[in-house]
């Protein structure tokens, strides 16, 4: 189990844009760090990332849904849908010190790790090239966001549908309607009926 | 306006992102204000754009410009600058990579700027630099968020409600003609609403 974890973040890490093989050092002591992996199942809230947390966590298997409290619905909103092989993090606590105004629940059953952020400021000091792969990580996580805010920007649901079916097929495949719909800004309503015009 | 004047706004404009702990960061974020340069630009002169080559991090000091990413042949307006806000390209001061966006300016503006150059060699060699570095990214973050949650509101006045608790002047900032697409909804849609905004 935790060898597949080490294949995981090294894999994840040799996969950013700034990675150079002069980091391998670094990236095998953030491989190290990491905790063993636990289990969560489908449904459950992540209670791991509840405040005070400030950690990094991976998920190593399986499907989280990011949500957060949508001011303008009585109901809590689906923020962002997470794939395996990624980082998430508590942002608020992180950034800002505060409290989170999102939290994640599996979609799936999920595994997920962390690496705690006392190890990453430790390991800062030590391997200054951590900042370039904070920053290149980070730099993944804007590209998506970047390109998620053109695809809800497109007035119409069937282009922000056949948008998710090309660009994250690996998301659309997962996704129940319910989740599609808020993953793409529109009332379930509308995409029902785009699915009708769709299937014409 | 005097230029002391605008170097206080520059100062704090920089203490509102770095936590300034001792007099010693005080001191040195004063010094980096001091390096910045100051000019005035007019309408639809661009902060950056696709060619630039060497990024500048731009603080606004009145005014406003918008950001536009390119998607195929088209520009989206992506989000805007008000005044008392940083504006720079991720894609050059973060991960030096050409820049996929450029910035034109929307309303005359008064824009201090510091070339990259002069910013990495503060950002790598002062203790203060690595906060301010990790502030902008935490900022150019919460930026993308802040923006997806606009966005993910699925009726048009939900939208504009949501943009204008983010920005209250959003109305008055974008031109109309554009306001549409950055709201990612039709013109009838946005006239609609703006209508029943304006009824209450």
């Amino acid at each position: 189990m935790a060898n597949s974890l080490d294949k995981l973040v090294f894999d994840f890490f040799r996969g950013l844009p700034a990675y150079t093989s002069d980091m391998e050092e670094t990236v095998q002591s953030i491989v190290q760090s990491f905790d063993t992996p636990i289990t969560k199942p489908k449904g459950s809230i992540i209670t791991e990332l509840s405040p005070p947390n400030k950690d990094f966590w991976f998920l190593c298997e399986g499907y989280l849904k990011e949500i957060y409290k949508n001011p303008f619905h009585n109901q809590d909103s689906l923020f962002n849908f997470i794939p395996p092989s990624s980082i998430f993090v508590n942002e608020d606590s992180l950034f800002y010190n505060k409290r989170p105004q999102h939290y994640y629940k599996a979609y799936t059953d999920v595994r997920i790790a962390s690496f705690s952020n006392e190890r990453f400021q430790e390991l800062k000091k030590k391997f200054p090239a951590i900042i370039k792969l904070y920053l290149s990580g980070t730099g993944e996580i804007q590209k998506n966001r970047r390109s998620r805010l053109l695809m809800l920007r497109m007035p119409n649901t069937i282009d922000r549908i056949e948008w998710v079916q090309s660009q994250r097929g690996d998301l659309y495949n997962k996704m129940d309607r319910v989740t599609l719909a808020q993953y793409i800004g529109v009332s379930r309503a509308s995409l029902y009926r785009a699915f009708e015009k769709l299937d014409e | 306006m005097s230029k002391d004047k605008d170097y206080e706004f520059i100062l704090e404009g920089l203490s509102l992102h770095v936590n300034v702990g001792s007099s010693d960061d005080q001191e040195a974020l004063l010094q980096l204000s001091r390096r910045f340069t100051i000019r005035t630009y007019k309408e639809e002169e661009e902060l950056w754009n696709l060619t630039t080559s060497s990024g500048q991090l731009h603080f606004i000091l009145s005014g406003a410009f918008a950001e536009y990413l390119i998607d195929g042949r088209i520009a989206h307006l992506l989000r805007f600058y008000p005044k008392n806000r940083f504006a720079y390209s991720e894609d050059l001061i973060l991960y030096s990579s050409k820049p996929k966006t450029y910035s034109k300016c929307l309303v005359e503006a008064r824009v201090a700027s510091i070339p990259a150059g002069t910013l990495a060699e503060y950002l790598m060699n002062e203790q203060l630099g690595s906060r301010l570095l990790t502030s902008l990214i935490e900022l150019s973050m919460t930026e993308y968020r802040n923006t997806t949650y606009e966005m993910l509101q699925t009726s048009g006045i939900h939208r504009i409600s949501a943009a204008l608790e983010q920005f209250p002047d959003v109305l008055d900032l974008i031109p109309r003609n554009q306001l549409a697409d950055y709201l990612g909804i039709s013109r009838a849609s946005l006239f609609r609403s703006l209508k029943q905004i304006d009824n209450g």
